[in-house]
């Protein structure tokens, strides 16, 4: 996208005004959504953002600009911009003379498509967008569904005055499948929402007809659920997406974006026992083709596999460059941000708990009075004070030690730390699902995962 | 090319395929300054622009957007939004444009030298810090946002208008013993003059300090005070009911309901962004329809979605202006300054004053209006706010929390959640409370 002329240029004027360290980000992406309903196609959008962000470090004050122009009239004009704000233009530092020697990392593919998002044209989306729509239709309260695919190729440049040039080419897809049931006046919704960071090869991992119809059932089920109770029990969290409770409640307690900031209630807890021994949790940006991992991060550095929690013992944050130069902690590849729009911070990949070795059925029979929370909507964490909330999306009673008749409605409350030390089993059955997680630096795709768990208590949000 | 070229670009080269087409364009200027410990430690200056354009092809509908003003970027543009179009199963139409003019909704709102900012992000970080509860501060700072929107068509629209807002607030921890609570706000204006750092810092400390030391609350139904900011993150989600386009989509729980009660008679519901200082006021909607006030609920009584031309068209209504697209997205519906109507008449009494609702994306089901939410909140008893209360939730359902609605406020204040919400001070006879 740019040349290493231009980007060199750019970065040794950086340091010329006196920065301590420069990057520059440039990105072009491509996007495409296609939405079905009725069985036809109701809207299409293709798009095409491109654009360039340079952030210069002075000690750890950051400036940042972006621009659209990726001339070098308009990169110009933006470091100009950013060193004029920081009142250092017309500066000459001698740290800016001499040539910077880019070390070039190759991309290596490790999650390129199979199925390369141009080797099949719309109407073959189109026809499996209509499969998942008919796979929705298993009843007559089945009144609305809305079948989307949305696939994404960004490509990314980033290049730093260490010498590291990284390029990559992202590609992730998603089938979104909202279900809307309605009996009377009660009107009720389910969703399936499959992705990775794959081509077209998607509508194989997961046929749309069984993505619709997985919407479509749970729909089904919270049209007959009744209000879940209310109050303080045990909770036993479904598997993939359950994770989201702990993303909330633990992972982003341990990013250096809070944690450098003793904004973090885990910030200064290294070595320490903060959660149940039952609980592992990983970070994990380098599984292949999940739909958090990056070969590189959004600053250029490979994605690792970072161990978070190791038996209940606090063994690393996720830390990010200026992370770093907070704390001293080493970087672990995790600066992320949504695109070129964001300064990077520290950002989860593929966050999950590790498997255990209890059964599920082990899990449940042990509960005399709860909740089963199969499937998960979002959430939300206040890391300063820990407290978090999260949605079920589906859920069922436990009567001594049986699965009961399903309930809709539960809000899980609490604070984090407090639920991990709670967290009593954990099952063997690790999947992790896909999610878009919102903070500082914009929406980004991450995983979330975990086995079954037993927490020996929540607070559960429901009609009293 | 500039964006002037290349509106001129694509309106020729849409009339030489046989295409009607409508462009907006938008261009953003963004400045924040963010405090920390007394020093600014990120300062962000940059702009951003786009074209999203919407082709009618053989009576069909397609999108497409591009941020690089290329030739080759906007013949991919026009050839997939053709495409899309093409592929569509769904009539369409583009409305008859008419000329619009030029706005300036800005003036010189933001015009404050950058010094000026810049002391205020720092005044505004000092200030949170000099609470001797406070442990940390996330952040403080100021944000300003200029937006410039212009629109063309082939059928005659031709209109641009310039908008813009500035802020601050910030994010800190504050701590008594073990009791930690993480504050949150941000203020917004027209102009940079009418934000004042010292005081929304001292607000912000009051409003988080009296959440400390809280005590939990014991499950049961009580009478709930909405503060109007929480209340305005209720009315951003029952905003999606009143969408034409979630009713045309069957994801609205008010379809077949015009001229029925659905609220209390307190209730009054206006979107209007005419308003004069209006936070998220315009001239004219996102396919040229010019503004004008929709009252959308009168005293009870629900009287009209908010449509754009295509689904007042699908649902036999009158067009409301309220088309809205940003250049990346598809034409969608949105309220502009949203709020509800005080009244005057609400006196405090004994229940749970609630301060905020937390995961609304995730507890508040925008097609059912059923919501389950962690709130944070006051006992309140004898008139007066007794404790903090902490770890629970409030389920409900926003049509029914609507009809139980038995007093509201004399003070509007304003949230911007995508649109402008208002709301003064709520009074709910009744809600569930989960706790301990």
């Amino acid at each position: 996208m740019l040349s290493p002329d231009l980007v060199e240029t750019l970065l040794r004027q950086a340091l010329e005004g006196g920065a301590d360290f420069a990057e520059v980000y440039a990105e072009r992406s491509r996007k495409r959504r296609m939405t079905v309903r009725s069985g036809r196609l109701e809207e299409a959008n293709s798009g095409l953002d491109y654009g360039a962000g340079i952030r210069l470090f002075f000690g750890t004050e950051v400036v940042y600009a972006y621009t659209n122009e990726l001339t070098p009239e308009g990169l110009r004009e933006a470091l100009e911009t950013l060193l004029r704000a920081k009142g250092a233009l017309g500066r000459v530092d001698a740290r800016g003379a001499g040539g910077l020697d880019f070390r070039k990392a190759l991309p290596q593919g490790l999650h390129a498509p199979r199925v390369p998002l141009s080797q099949r044209d719309k109407r073959f989306r189109l026809e499996r967008l209509l499969e998942a729509e008919a796979g929705a239709r298993l009843a007559p309260e089945i009144r609305e569904v809305e079948a989307s695919l949305q696939e994404w190729e960004q490509e990314v440049l980033i290049a730093n005055t260490e010498g590291a040039w990284a390029e990559e080419t992202r590609v992730r897809t998603r089938l979104y499948v909202l279900a809307v049931a309605q009996e009377g006046t009660e009107v009720q919704t389910g969703y399936a929402a499959p992705g990775k960071s794959v081509g077209l090869e998607l509508f194989e991992l997961y046929p749309p007809q069984e993505v619709g119809a997985k919407a479509a059932r749970q729909a089904l089920t919270n049209l007959r659920a009744r209000p879940a109770p209310a109050g303080t029990m045990p909770v036993v969290v479904g598997n993939a997406f359950g994770g989201v409770i702990f993303h909330e409640a633990l992972g982003h307690l341990l990013e250096t974006t809070s944690v450098a900031k003793k904004a973090s209630v885990l910030a200064d807890r290294l070595g320490e026992e903060v959660a149940s021994p039952a609980v592992t949790y990983i970070d994990d940006g380098t599984l292949p083709h999940a739909w958090g991992s990056t070969e590189v991060d959004d600053e250029g550095r490979p994605t690792e596999r970072t161990v978070l929690i190791e038996k209940g013992i606090l063994k690393s944050y996720m830390v990010d460059r200026l992370g770093h130069l907070l704390t001293g902690y080493p970087m672990t590849g995790s600066g992320r941000r949504q695109d070129y729009t964001f300064a990077p911070t520290s950002r989860m990949r593929n966050t999950f708990i590790a498997p255990g070795n209890k059964e599920v059925e082990d899990l449940i029979a042990g509960v005399e009075f709860g909740l089963y929370a199969k499937e998960m909507g979002g959430g939300q964490v206040k890391p300063g004070s820990g407290e978090y909330n999260f949605a079920v999306q589906e859920g069922y009673l436990i009567r001594k030690g049986r699965l009961e008749e399903p309930v809709r409605g539960a809000m899980l409350v609490g604070k984090g730390p407090e639920t991990i030390e709670k967290v009593v089993a954990v099952a063997g059955d690790w999947e992790n699902a896909p999610g878009m997680c919102g903070s500082l630096s914009g929406m980004v795709p991450v995983e979330v995962g975990q086995p079954h768990v037993l927490v020996s208590e929540i607070v559960v949000g429901g009609r009293a | 090319m500039t964006l002037e070229e290349a509106k001129r670009y694509l309106l020729r080269r849409a009339k030489a395929l046989g295409l009607e087409a409508e462009v907006l364009f938008q261009e953003e200027r963004e400045l924040s300054l963010r405090a920390r410990e007394g020093a600014l430690e990120e300062i962000k200056e940059a702009r951003q622009g786009g074209v999203g354009l919407r082709v009618l092809a053989e009576g069909r509908v397609g999108y497409a957007y591009t941020e690089e003003l290329s030739e080759a970027a906007l013949e991919w543009a026009l050839a997939e939004a053709r495409e899309n179009a093409l592929l569509s199963g769904k009539e369409g139409s583009l409305p008859e444009g008419r000329p619009l003019g030029g706005h300036d909704l800005l003036g010189e709102g933001l015009s404050a030298p950058l010094e000026a900012k810049k002391e205020a992000a720092l005044a505004l970080e000092r200030t949170l810090r000099e609470d001797p509860r406070t442990r940390t501060v996330l952040m403080g700072g100021y944000q300003e946002r200029e937006v410039r929107v212009a629109l063309a068509s082939t059928r005659g629209a031709e209109g641009a208008f310039r908008t813009g807002l500035a802020g601050m607030g910030g994010s800190f921890v504050m701590g008594d013993g073990a009791s930690l609570k993480q504050g949150w706000d941000f203020r917004l204006a027209k102009e940079f003059h009418a934000l004042d750092p010292g005081r929304t810092a001292l607000e912000l400390r009051e409003k988080t300090a009296r959440l400390l030391n809280a005590k939990p609350l014991k499950t049961g139904r009580y009478r709930a005070y909405l503060e109007p900011k929480a209340m305005a993150n209720l009315l951003a989600v029952f905003a999606q009911a009143l969408s034409g386009k979630n009713a045309l989509e069957g994801k609205s729980r008010l379809l077949g309901r015009i001229g029925e009660r659905v609220a209390s008679d307190l209730v009054t519901l206006v979107d209007d962004p005419t308003l004069e200082r209006g936070l998220l006021s315009r001239p004219f909607d996102a396919e040229g329809t010019p503004a004008r006030r929709t009252v959308v609920i009168e005293k009870g009584v629900f009287q009209t979605f908010l449509h754009n031309a295509e689904t007042a068209r699908a649902l036999g209504q009158e067009n409301t202006g309220h088309a809205h697209r940003r250049y990346r997205g598809t034409l969608d519906v949105a309220p502009s300054n949203l709020y509800l109507e005080p009244a005057g008449n609400l006196a405090l009494r004994e229940g749970v004053l609630i301060t905020e609702f937390m995961g609304l994306h995730a507890g508040a089901n925008p097609v059912s209006l059923d919501f389950s939410l962690q709130a944070l909140g006051l006992w309140v008893e004898e008139g007066e706010a007794r404790y903090a209360v902490e770890n629970f939730a409030v389920a409900g359902n926003l049509l029914e929390l609507l009809q139980a609605i038995e007093g509201l406020g004399d003070q509007l204040e304003w949230e911007v959640l995508g649109a402008a919400f208002g709301s003064p001070l709520v009074a709910v006879a009744e809600l569930s409370f989960a706790g301990a």
